[in-house]
């Protein structure tokens, strides 16, 4: 298969500029220093003061660094994606590509592979920092190429969502800003609608049962499936598969209901497959939006 | 190469391009000249596929442009009027990326590109980074990215506009160059001399309807009485454009500063008795002259609007 023009294109210019440097630089650095804390925390802190050094608790130095890089995932793919077309657009460089043999959504696709590249490029580069976590051992290559697996997917996820916004708006502020919005959404606005949902139900429960009420957890129903698009909670369910024992994810989506155990147990393969279909469907629409002879999604009034 | 037949397209309430209808033929530099807002970039965006059209037809090359835009873009090569280029990126790299993009890489390609930019005169420049050349420099290079594929038609959107009389006078050189070679090429401008000079054919646009369309042979010819008529006052202007404004036969006025130019379909009788009917209504005449025709005074004539300021 030939590469795909655009995404050759892309990496070529991105390798140049000053700014890849800049955030290898920046990304690398903030995991260093999360990695030092964990670390000291483990080691210094806990031994000056409780003598020992708690050999189950080193698991922690793999959260700790796998948490501090997932986050930096979510925060650097906005960046990557969200000046995708809309950047072209305003250097006045899209019209001739749609003037070529290229069709919209493989200009899509060429944007979406380069800064997933880009961000395995990241994730490769921090290797070093995450294999601190082996000079101790308690995790395996499997969990790291889960790890990487959640990277890529979030990338993708997080990506589609940032290039569907470019290609939405004429400006890349506009789309970064709207990416990260949506970011906030996916992470804590629903939360947030589960807490209000469950404040409702709780409310309701109040009502109906008097004064003297018997505790019970109100319960979000099937509402509670949102978080499935949610990376947060995707990358959670993923360490508790790894280094947990899944209680705390149940104890977690108590808060919130129940979560039948089929799912709970596949929930982070549910979630990884959902927010790939998500991404398909806003690739689709971007590829959609960009191609300059498309019908229009709504039609105007016809004046006969 | 290319036929447009009664192509209409509206932006909301606004008609761009009212049943505009357009031949070229193959190996023709057809001139396509209008005023500003007349709607040259939005048929050329039409004609590129960048555009959907309201109703009408456009064929190029045999290729219906609205149901197989595709092929419509393999046969078009586009210059826009305003375009941008990548930062990072050399002059020849630029170049590869759109070979690229048409399957050619490696020798081949780079063999191709410097060949292109020899003939739009970038030899030597395919090292220097593209958002570092100058204005010509760039539109030459994108002049040279719109042949990669070998288009049957290039559609080039004012490629002389913003250059300086030297950039201006390379870019003509370069499409007389691609004109010998056989190219059938689309060529806009808001300026009639800038295009009369390398055009084979011209067509004049306005309000998004063509006014006028052929060679620039049959143009000239064509026109018999219908240079204008210009004439300047010292006093009694607005008497006299009353009068105008009376006579059927007085088809467009035009008022500049210090004269007045009428288009005016009559013998010589008939302009004796307006010039008297002027003179009768108090106004003072000092020049009434019919224009040497000029292919310039024509597209004045054609462009200026039923009745409108001209400041100079
Ligand atoms: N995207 C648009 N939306 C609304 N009006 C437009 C748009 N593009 C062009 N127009 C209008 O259509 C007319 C024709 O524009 P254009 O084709 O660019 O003219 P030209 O290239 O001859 O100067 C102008 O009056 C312009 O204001
Ligand atoms: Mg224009």
């Amino acid at each position: 298969m030939r590469f795909n023009p655009v995404y050759r294109k892309e990496l070529k210019i991105s390798i140049r500029s000053i700014r890849t440097a800049i955030i290898l630089l920046g990304y690398n650095g903030i995991l260093a220093l999360f990695g030092l804390f964990a670390f000291y925390v483990t080691f210094e802190y806990d031994s000056r003061y409780g003598g020992t050094v708690d050999y189950a608790s080193i698991l922690r130095i793999y959260a700790i660094i796998t948490v501090a890089e997932f986050g930096l995932v979510l925060f650097t793919v906005p960046a990557l994606t969200a000046a995708s077309i809309s950047g072209e657009r305003e250097r006045q460089t899209l019209e001739i590509l749609l003037t070529t043999k290229l069709t919209p959504l493989q200009i899509i696709l060429g944007k979406l592979a380069s800064s997933i590249s880009m961000m395995i490029f990241l994730a490769f580069s921090s290797l070093p920092i995450l294999a601190i976590v082996f000079t101790i051992g308690g995790v395996t290559l499997r969990d790291f190429a889960e790890f990487m697996l959640l990277i890529v997917v979030t990338a993708v996820f997080i990506g589609s969502v940032g290039i569907f916004f470019s290609t939405l708006f004429k400006k890349t502020t506009s789309a970064t800003v709207s990416t990260y919005g949506v970011l906030l959404v996916l992470g804590l606005g629903t939360l947030a609608v589960l807490w209000a949902i469950r404040l409702i139900i709780q409310i309701k429960m109040k009502k109906f049962s008097g004064d003297v009420m018997p505790y019970q957890t109100p319960d979000a129903g099937n509402w509670i499936l949102i978080l499935l698009i949610n990376p947060a909670v995707t990358y959670f369910s993923m360490m508790e598969d790894q280094i947990g024992t899944g209680s705390r994810l149940t104890s977690f989506f108590g808060n919130f209901g129940t979560v039948s155990m089929e799912i709970q147990k596949y929930w982070f393969f549910i979630s990884v497959f959902l927010q790939l279909g998500v991404s398909a469907f806003l690739l689709g629409i971007s590829a959609r939006l960009l191609n300059p002879l498309r019908n229009r999604f709504y039609r105007k009034k016809k004046s006969s | 190469m290319l036929l447009i037949k009664n192509l209409t397209k509206k932006y909301g309430k606004f008609t761009a391009l009212d049943n505009l209808n357009m031949e070229i033929k193959k190996g023709e530099i057809f001139g396509f000249v209008g005023p500003n807002g007349a709607g040259k970039t939005t048929t050329m965006r039409i004609v590129s596929g960048l555009l959907k059209t309201d109703s009408g037809t456009v064929n190029v090359d045999g290729v219906d442009a609205g149901t197989n835009p595709g092929e419509l873009k393999s046969k078009i090569g586009y210059m826009p009027d305003f375009f941008g280029v990548y930062d990072n990126l050399k002059a020849l790299e630029y170049m590869e990326f759109y070979a690229s993009i048409y399957g050619i890489t490696g020798n081949k390609a780079k063999q191709l590109c410097l060949e292109l930019m020899d003939l739009v005169q970038l030899t030597d420049q395919g090292d220097s980074y593209v958002d570092e050349m100058s204005r010509g420099m760039k539109q030459r290079l994108c002049l040279a990215r719109s042949l990669v594929h070998n288009p049957r038609l290039l559609v080039l959107d004012e490629p002389a506009s913003g250059l300086d009389p030297r950039a201006r006078l390379e870019m003509k050189d370069i499409l007389k160059e691609l004109h010998n070679k056989g190219k059938t090429i689309l060529i806009s401008s808001h300026i009639l001399p800038e295009l009369a000079q390398m055009c084979t054919n011209i067509g004049i646009i306005e309000k998004g309807k063509m006014v006028v369309s052929g060679t620039v042979e049959e143009i000239l010819s064509a026109r018999g009485t219908a240079s204008p008529i210009v004439m300047k006052f010292t006093a009694g202007q607005d008497r006299a454009v009353e009068v105008l404004k009376q006579n059927s036969l007085v088809q467009n006025i035009t008022i500049r500063d210090n004269s007045i130019s009428i288009l005016f379909k009559g013998n010589e009788t008939e302009e004796a008795d307006i010039l008297a009917a002027m003179i009768q209504s108090g106004a003072m005449l000092s020049s009434f002259t019919r224009e040497e025709s000029s292919l310039e005074s024509l597209f004045m004539q054609i462009t200026a609007g039923e009745e409108q300021e001209v400041s100079e």
